[in-house]
């Protein structure tokens, strides 16, 4: 799968935990999830497990500890493809 | 990371954690007499019936020789320290250094000054920074497991901050929590609810001279899913027991005031 098409499913997936809105609009790979878009740190781990369900993979909970970014995201779903 | 690498930070970490605890058991008697002090006598605060309190406290600890994890609703600044005066006396804490919980405070809040990262350095702190950079946070969460690794206690707010609308929030659970009672085996959770008579809502402090009511009850929350699923559903059974104890505590306070 294209890193383009990942990170678009990512972004699709975010979407509803997004709390500015606005930042959607300019969102690339080096946008916090959580300081940019203002997603609930607490909600993280409903996103990471979205991630999984629509990807069809497995991430470690350590793994989540990696992801800050968008890019960290479709990095680590990209790696598990 | 290689598994060297990852033997090295831990043996690291648990150097850290080692020099930590030495430097706040030589300066406890400072720092936990200073905070009992000043809540009775500057906050004027009362625990209601102190000794059934600790008494509930030291047969749930009784109960079993494995990890605890404390974990509490959160409405104030000084929580930690309202539980620990509520579980146990000064002598207590002297003789039981390993059960005064770690806590996690928000660096935010108290790391400011040099004064006060001095203070919650000594005084068996682990701040982090919520929602920051996910490592920090990854970090501070595998410090907590080797404080329950190594025999020791640690307190948590499944919340992962004081609770904006004064009740627990069930959507608000931190899967933090669960991550660390999944990783450690046969980790209990000691549930606090804590609350001021007058406190309405959250707050820096409860009012002063108010009186807190403590309720406490133990679980080991199960659960057969896995890996992430597995950690947000422990944190679920967490929170759920807390608002449980919240809703007895409140219908108990209004069947006092009907009175």
């Amino acid at each position: 799968m294209e890193q383009s098409e990942v990170m678009e499913r990512v972004v699709k997936i975010l979407t509803p935990w997004v709390k500015d809105e606005g930042a959607l609009a300019n969102v690339g790979m080096e946008t916090n999830i959580l300081e940019d878009l203002k997603v609930n740190s607490a909600r993280l781990v409903d996103v990471v497990i979205a991630f999984e369900d629509d990807f069809d993979i497995e991430i470690a909970d350590e793994d989540v500890d990696k992801v800050n970014t968008v890019g960290d995201a479709v990095t680590l779903i990209s790696a598990k493809l | 990371m290689s598994s060297d690498t990852q033997l090295g930070v831990q043996s690291e970490m648990a150097r850290r954690h080692a020099r930590q605890r030495t430097v706040s058991l030589l300066t406890a008697p400072l720092w936990v007499g200073t905070s009992i002090l000043l809540m009775r006598f500057w906050f004027r605060y009362r625990i209601a019936d102190v000794e059934a309190v600790r008494a509930r406290y030291r047969t749930l600890r009784a109960q079993s020789d494995g990890p605890i994890l404390v974990c509490a609703n959160h409405l104030t600044l000084v929580d930690s320290f309202l539980i620990a005066w509520a579980c146990g006396s000064l002598t207590y804490w002297f003789t039981h250094f390993d059960e005064l919980p770690w806590n996690t405070p928000e660096r935010t809040n108290f790391g400011k000054t040099w004064f006060a990262r001095a203070l919650i350095y000594a005084a068996k702190c682990i701040p982090i920074t919520r929602g920051g950079a996910r490592e920090d946070v990854g970090d501070v969460l595998e410090r907590v497991k080797h404080v329950l690794q190594n025999g020791e206690t640690a307190l948590l707010f499944p919340e992962a901050g004081r609770s904006r609308t004064g009740r627990v929030e069930e959507s608000s659970a931190a899967w933090g929590v669960g991550r660390i009672v999944g990783a450690v085996p046969q980790c209990r959770v000691l549930c606090v609810y804590a609350r001021g008579r007058r406190q309405e809502t959250w707050g820096d402090f409860p009012a002063k001279g108010d009186t807190l009511d403590f309720t406490l009850s133990c679980i080991e929350p199960k659960s057969d899913a896995k890996g992430l699923r597995r950690s947000r559903d422990l944190a679920q059974q967490i929170i759920r027991q807390l608002m449980n104890m919240e809703e007895a505590y409140l219908e108990a306070r209004s069947g006092e005031g009907a009175r």
